[in-house]
């Protein structure tokens, strides 16, 4: 005879013992504990790749990850401006050849060592000689520990963006114990303000902290815990948001944000990514057409920007004409209003390029961003310009872009630090200028900008940003808001320069 | 029966060597460039090389392939390109939520099912037409729909269970129960629907055969003839349609652990598919083969203990 209950208890006993090897976390924003609340439970839509900083280090929307277990030699304060940190001091030689800076002597990581000059020295080249996004930034560099608070680093030209680096992913401290270690990728070891919980936590998905009981700098830290867990689903995180089971949450789209709010959130913003075309071939190899800069220039004038600013981001954004953003000193508001919305004046340009008939361009096209690629294509056309779009597969927008395989492309793009932002989109070596396009005018500005004093820099800086803006060498949409959500129980400064807030940042109201 | 065992696990091992070379070939072919995409935007071309080599792409499918064979053999799969985390481990953790909610939700579909069915059957009329119509409603809803209203209606608007997350039932019992109640509920309509009509159709068909003529005869009474004969008999075609739920459900719970943030083995999926992490790609596969494996033997094994006349040859 089949024992129905009997086999029944069995299955439901299974069912409980296999829940009990899952890990996860449970949320409590509730509680008090010696002027800290007891937890901080936020959102973020992207888990670190790595938290071996010579494999995964990276600031952007993963810094939450990365700034609770390990410290930065400088750091960035709510306003964006550099602020000491594991470094107390930091000065240039006289060429801005060599930087040396002077650390804390109080700090040690949670394997009980000492933070000296050997460790720094250790992650910088770790960082350096690995494989984490901004290695690239580091090479070339050389490093050398002069005494036990004492570090050098070494360059064969000035960098004016090291600096700002050493506040990001390349400046993050490892502790060299954990170098061999192959589980570092998920079992950091660091001198951050809080440690991480493996037990608890679900690689991926869910990461608990608990506050670092030695850390060096204890009045930063506001809660006894730290939760973070991954939401890339828009649904799951409004859900979370409206439930209440987080503090803060990153918002992935602006589309949600009426509802964010209604769920008595509020919304704080910075704006660090503009989208627009990058008119790639600028030399025309590959589209003749786009050698001549008043095919450039009509391009710019075939947009209506702030209708393309209401149709794909709900009016979250400004609308922009240049690449460079408003917290640098190259800004120019009076840029923004170089190429009006003009589809007759366009044409009129086209013509006079020996284009009436306008052309066709190639460009990829993807189909999470089809809405935008429609209205491109549409406003382009409207100009006379025929788009011949290809879907280059998962995952080969990038390659493809780069290789290069298309004379043009849409993109968003981070807006970064002025010299990093030059070695990003401008300089002839620069990742987002695959053709190598050179320009002796620009290249005259790079130079003053590397080797100038900060006033010649300055000054450089706006020359060129003018200068790209009138030779149109992109095609800039708007600067799209970056959006995070707080609860009514939680205060947020949120910094101008990262798509995260700090969690240091982050306070309780009450 | 030990031999039939034996048979079935052998095949199953081919199985699961064929699925594991279609997949790796097909992840190769639609991988695009995998390294970008772990590096983003920001690495230079010189990095996006230097990881590439790092994670041996650059060398011939065959040859990854076989290192990853051999590695598997002994345990190894590898690590998370774009977690880090021991494949093994990302596998183990999420298999337990996922099975928690698949095995959960089989069991509240196999136990309704058997009731609405047999109800069903036997009373016919308005309690028939009642039960088919909701079956109806419930097999055409798509899974995601009947999870979003259970959100909005039970974890947002009244706040009896969480939204997103999942609790370990040895954090909090009640934590547990409140993580995932409602994505139980959200895979067994579907389940219960399709199976309740199942077992209805089986047990019509069982209480017009001879034998249960013969039973009534005899004097057994309409609980014991139905309970005890009747739903060996109907149990063999409601057990298949459940095997192949329980299988359905896994896939199911793709959609579900999405919309609830639950990290199981379909939140996995989804996000090492689309990411390209082939090597929790390839553990996942192997994964689900062997459940669907066990779960086809087990449920041959169950028919044969439910129902003499099968033979297990």
């Amino acid at each position: 005879m089949f024992r129905w209950k009997a086999t029944a208890a069995v299955a439901v006993i299974a069912a409980l013992a296999l829940t009990g090897c899952a890990g996860g976390g449970e949320t409590d924003n509730t509680g008090d504990d010696g002027g800290r609340a007891d937890r901080l439970t936020l959102i973020s839509i992207a888990a670190p790749t790595s938290y071996d900083i010579g494999q995964g280090a990276e600031w952007g929307n993963r810094s939450e990850f990365f700034q609770a277990v390990f410290d930065t030699l400088l750091s960035k304060d709510a306003s964006g401006e550099i602020q000491p940190w594991l470094a107390t001091e930091w000065s240039y030689n006289e060429d801005n050849t060599v930087l040396t800076l002077t650390l804390r002597d109080d700090v040690t990581f949670t394997d009980g060592e000492a933070l000296d000059a050997d460790a720094v020295v250790g992650s910088l080249e770790r960082f350096r000689d690995g494989t984490s996004p901004q290695a690239a930034t580091m090479a070339g560099k050389e490093f050398a520990a002069v005494d036990a608070t004492t570090v050098t680093i070494t360059q064969t030209a000035p960098d004016p963006s090291l600096v700002n680096l050493l506040s990001i992913a390349p400046g993050l401290v490892q502790a060299p114990s954990s170098f061999d270690d192959a589980d570092s990728a998920t079992t950091p070891v660091g001198s951050g303000p809080y440690i991480l919980d493996s037990a608890s936590s679900v690689t991926g998905t869910t990461y608990n902290y608990t506050a670092n009981p030695d850390y060096w700098n204890p009045d930063v830290v506001k809660y006894d815990n730290l939760t973070i867990n991954v939401m890339e689903d828009t649904t799951a995180i409004v859900n979370a948001i409206k439930a209440g089971e987080a503090n803060g949450a990153k918002i992935a789209d602006n589309n949600t944000i009426s509802e964010v709010e209604g769920a008595g959130w509020t919304i704080e913003s910075n704006e660090l990514d503009f989208q627009g075309l990058l008119l790639l071939d600028r030399a025309g190899t590959m589209a003749p057409e786009l050698a001549d800069v008043k095919v450039r220039q009509a391009i710019n004038m075939a947009f209506d920007r702030e209708a393309l600013l209401q149709s794909l981001q709900s009016g979250y954004g400004t609308v922009t004409e240049q690449v460079f953003p408003e917290t640098s000193v190259a800004y120019d508001a009076a840029l923004d209003s170089t190429y009006a919305y003009d589809p007759d004046a366009a044409k009129a340009l086209l013509a006079d390029a020996g284009y009436p008939d306008g052309f066709t361009l190639s460009m990829m096209s993807t189909p999470a961003f089809q809405t935008t690629f429609d209205l491109v294509a549409q406003q382009l056309a409207d100009i006379g310009i025929t788009v011949k779009y290809t879907d280059p597969g998962t995952g080969n927008f990038i390659t493809d872009m780069l290789a290069p395989k298309y004379p043009a492309t849409w993109m968003a793009l981070e807006q970064n630090p002025d010299w990093q932002l030059i070695n990003f989109m401008v300089g002839p070596a620069a990742t987002f200028n695959p053709f190598k396009y050179q320009d002796d005018t620009v290249d005259g500005y790079i130079e003053t900008v590397q080797f100038g004093t900060e006033e010649e820099a300055a000054t450089a800086l706006k020359e060129l940003n003018k200068y790209l803006v009138d030779q149109a060498w992109f095609a800039p949409f708007f600067r799209v808001q970056g959006s995070f959500a707080v609860d009514a129980n939680t205060e947020l400064a949120f910094w101008p320069t990262n798509a995260y807030p700090s969690i240091f940042d982050f306070s309780p109201k009450n | 029966m030990l031999s039939f065992i034996l048979r079935r696990l052998l095949s199953g091992v081919v199985l699961v060597a064929v699925i594991s070379f279609l997949a790796f070939v097909l992840l190769y072919m639609g991988g695009g460039d995998i390294a970008r995409r772990i590096l983003g935007e920001n690495a230079t071309a010189e990095t996006v090389a230097k990881k590439t080599e790092e994670l041996g792409l650059n060398r011939p499918l065959l040859a990854q392939y076989g290192d990853w064979v051999t590695s598997a053999f002994t345990g190894d799969l590898g690590r998370s390109w774009f977690t880090g985390e021991l494949v093994s481990v990302s596998v183990t953790n999420r298999l337990a939520v996922t099975l928690s909610l698949v095995i959960g939700a089989t069991l509240i579909s196999a136990i309704l099912s058997v009731i609405l069915g047999v109800l069903a059957a036997r009373r016919g009329g308005a309690v028939d037409g009642t039960v088919q119509f909701l079956s109806l409603i419930g097999f055409a809803i798509p899974g995601f729909l009947i999870a979003l209203f259970l959100v909005l209606v039970f974890a947002i608007n009244l706040g009896w269970f969480k939204a997103t997350g999942y609790v370990p039932i040895a954090t909090s019992v009640g934590g547990w129960l409140s993580s995932v109640t409602l994505p139980i509920i959200a895979l067994s309509i579907g389940a219960i629907a399709t199976v309740a009509a199942q077992v209805r159709g089986s047990v019509i068909d069982a209480t017009s055969r001879d034998y249960v003529r013969t039973l009534r005869s005899r004097g057994l009474g309409d609980g014991s003839v139905i309970y005890k004969h009747v739903l060996r008999n109907a149990g063999g075609p409601a057990l298949a349609v459940l095997a192949v739920q329980f299988v359905g459900l896994l896939g199911g719970a793709v959609v579900v652990e999405q919309i609830f943030a639950i990290p199981g083995m379909g939140q996995l999926s989804v996000r090492s598919t689309t990411l390209g992490d082939i090597p929790v790609v390839m553990g996942l596969v192997i994964a689900f083969a062997v459940i669907v494996v066990i779960v086809n033997l087990l449920i041959d094994l169950a028919q044969a203990a439910l129902n003499p006349k099968v033979r297990l040859s």
